[in-house]
């Protein structure tokens, strides 16, 4: 029983990081349709802003307020000149702005690795270690941090999507852009800043990943693909079901590595990947309807 | 156009006066050895820390008078980590640079491989490195070999569980899912039925993941007296901090893998390092005459730390060099002939080359138990080299400070 409690509590505290991580490409996706395959770059940068601000003995935790700001501004300028520009353009692919965010994902890397080298870094904190003990169960004090914070902003997220006008204009820009742009939305403003939205997030994600992790500059690859995984498992444009991809994700990559062997987690995650688009195309947001 | 020939004629005939020079210089009074080693591809860091090592030693060997005089001068030869390349490379050292004796050998395949054309052209080859088993069980007269073969890398590990260790009786592997991994993993289990222990949990996982948990709860369930782990740095720091997490109290953890030895992972691991044992072939702390000093000049000259290679491949330069001085005069046979009666220390440890069971000429060493205490590795194992006693069994997550 307690091996089972274990896994699972593994597996909701890592779902709760990976929601925030997915949360930022399915709001990405679901507003604009773009599949920003940057997304873990961008996590990465984060990291090595947190790694940055670490070495001048600033805490991972106060460095969301850094790294938050300065990834949403980065997102905001690559929707702008990067991404936009490309709406305008006459290609023979219609996904090259799909194509374009590979790239910018490459540079980051690349500029990364010129930058800081390939070597592992690592930030030692005083709660990378700590735990506490709920009976035999033990919980990471930096995961159960994270996890809360994590559900603290989709929560405000949420909220803010359905109270606020500027959430509903990007919720009406995700249902219809045409439409909206009729009532009068700004929606080229909208999709620059909802990408610096989804880009804040995932700074806000890899912050609170630094100080349980390493950090290295090919660490976006994997985490891009998570965050996809999970956004096709929640359903697009959702907040609630991102929460539940990155829950179920984070359980079932746990479940399998403790009962099936953790050799398999790759196949687990995307064996439901494939699952969910066979049974359920919309993905939780079908069950959710929110 | 006369302008351009003379010029040219000119520095043609700069470059022969000056070639001629330092020809000559080097003909009179420098000793040529032949290093084989891989200096471009994949294992191309490790081939850079050795050439280092060799050059550094050389350096100071000349500094000190040389060779009764005479200078050594190092001939590198690249074999890019491919048999052939290394099978040729020896050739050229051989018929084109004429040279009395060749050290390094990198990876066992090069090693295996050039071996056999040393022999046939009688000269002798102080193999620095490579060290798959059969290198030096092939009855050759001009092959020698510093290092212990890969079979007896492990023998600390077991010598301390035959002698300190006596009440492990089960035992969790945990690989990472590579070649390497794998490979080392089955060769722990045969030592390990050797021993009469008994596995109780195997697992592979894959590099890189966040959360080793799942794996680790279960390793927690089964209580093994001991963890062998073979794994790299990054993998090696996370499973250890979440082991403390999941405050797993094992009477061993033990590292089968350089990425339980190096400095970042005692830095990352922080104080869940502490108590974690590893094998090794050399650490600095090595009660050897000029271990120390090597590991802190080395990292003055270059500016980056060197680790059990760079170690092998200085003593080889000492004991080629020791040869070399005794040898009646510089032509292989000699050279040879002073090799076979080596009994030196070196930074690397004792070497004398010695036949036992299918081996010959092989340097018999042992192989060390190390052990993170306080933030730093210490060897412990054997007591003869400990530079501070070993804490067995690791005591339990919560008694510590």
């Amino acid at each position: 029983m307690d091996v089972f409690l274990q896994t699972l509590v593994a597996g909701i505290l890592k779902g709760g990081l990976y929601a925030l991580i997915g949360i930022g490409m399915t709001l990405i996706m679901g507003v604009m349709g773009i599949i920003n395959l940057a997304h873990g770059q961008l996590m990465m940068l984060a990291m090595y802003v947190t790694f940055v601000l670490n070495t001048m003995g600033v805490d991972p935790y106060f460095s969301l307020f850094v790294a938050m700001p300065l990834l949403f501004m980065l997102g905001v300028a690559i929707q702008k000149f990067l991404l936009n520009p490309l709406l305008k353009t006459e290609t023979i692919l219609p996904e090259n702005q799909v194509l374009m965010t590979v790239g910018i994902g490459m540079v980051l890397t690349e500029v990364v690795r010129f930058a800081f080298s390939s070597d592992y870094k690592y930030i030692t904190t005083t709660y990378s270690n700590q735990t506490f003990f709920l009976g035999n169960i033990s919980f990471s004090s930096a995961l159960t941090i994270a996890f809360g914070i994590a559900i603290a902003f989709t929560v405000a997220m949420f909220f803010f999507l359905v109270k606020t006008d500027l959430g509903r204009s990007i919720r009406a820009t995700a249902q219809d852009k045409d439409a909206a742009t009729l009532m009068g939305v700004n929606t080229g403003r909208i999709t620059v800043i909802t990408f610096g939205l989804g880009s804040g997030l995932v700074a806000a994600a890899g912050c609170l990943l630094a100080p349980v992790y390493y950090i290295f500059p090919d660490l976006g690859g994997p985490f891009t693909a998570k965050a996809f995984i999970i956004t096709i498992l929640g359903g697009l444009g959702s907040t609630v079901g991102a929460i539940f991809g990155g829950v179920t994700l984070g359980m079932a990559e746990s479940m399998g590595a403790t009962y099936l062997g953790m050799e398999y987690e790759d196949i687990i995650g995307l064996t439901i990947f494939v699952l969910v688009l066979l049974f359920l195309p919309g993905g939780f947001k079908r069950l959710t309807k929110i | 156009m006369r302008g351009i020939i003379r010029g040219t004629t000119m520095v043609a005939a700069a470059m022969l006066i000056v070639g001629a020079m330092y020809g000559g210089a080097l003909a009179a009074d420098g000793i040529k050895v032949g290093v084989l080693l891989p200096l471009t591809g994949a294992q191309a860091k490790f081939g850079e820390i050795e050439k280092r090592s060799y050059e550094m030693a050389a350096e100071e060997i000349n500094a000190k008078g040389g060779v009764n005089g005479r200078m050594i001068e190092l001939v590198f030869e690249d074999d890019t980590g491919k048999p052939d390349v290394g099978r040729s490379g020896v050739e050229k050292l051989i018929s084109r640079e004429k040279v009395p004796v060749i050290t390094g050998g990198y990876s066992s395949s090069v090693t295996a491989a050039a071996t056999p054309v040393a022999q046939q052209f009688k000269v002798p080859f102080v193999i620095s490195t490579g060290s798959a088993d059969d290198i030096t069980e092939k009855g050759y007269d001009y092959i020698f070999r510093i290092n212990p073969p890969a079979s007896e890398y492990p023998n600390a590990v077991k010598s301390f569980l035959h002698e300190v260790a006596k009440d492990v009786k089960t035992v969790a592997l945990l690989y990472e899912n590579s070649s390497f991994g794998q490979s080392s993993s089955k060769s722990f289990e045969k030592d390990a039925a050797a021993l009469g222990l008994k596995i109780v949990v195997k697992e592979g996982y894959q590099a890189g993941a966040i959360d080793f948990k799942p794996v680790l709860t279960k390793v927690k369930a089964a209580n093994p007296d001991m963890i062998y782990m073979v794994s790299y740095l990054m993998d090696a720091s996370l499973l250890m901090r979440q082991s403390k997490e999941l405050r797993i109290n094992p009477k061993l953890f033990v590292g089968g893998a350089a990425g339980f030895t190096l400095p970042e992972f005692a830095k990352s691991a922080g104080d869940a390092a502490d108590g974690v044992f590893s094998a090794t072939l050399w650490v600095e702390t090595l009660p050897f005459p000029g271990a120390k000093e090597y590991f802190n000049n080395f990292k003055k000259k270059y500016g980056s730390e060197t680790e059990y290679h760079g170690a092998e491949a200085y003593a080889a330069m000492y004991v080629v060099a020791d040869a070399l001085k005794r040898a009646k005069s510089i032509t292989p046979k000699d050279v040879r002939d002073a090799l076979v009666t080596t009994d030196m220390m070196t930074a690397f440890g004792p070497v004398k080359f010695v036949s036992y069971g299918k081996k010959t000429q092989q340097n018999k060493l042992d192989t060390y138990l190390v052990q993170w205490q306080k933030g730093t590795l210490e060897a412990v194992w054997p007591t003869s080299v400990a530079t501070k006693k070993y804490v067995y069994p690791t005591p339990p997550w919560d008694k510590r400070k």
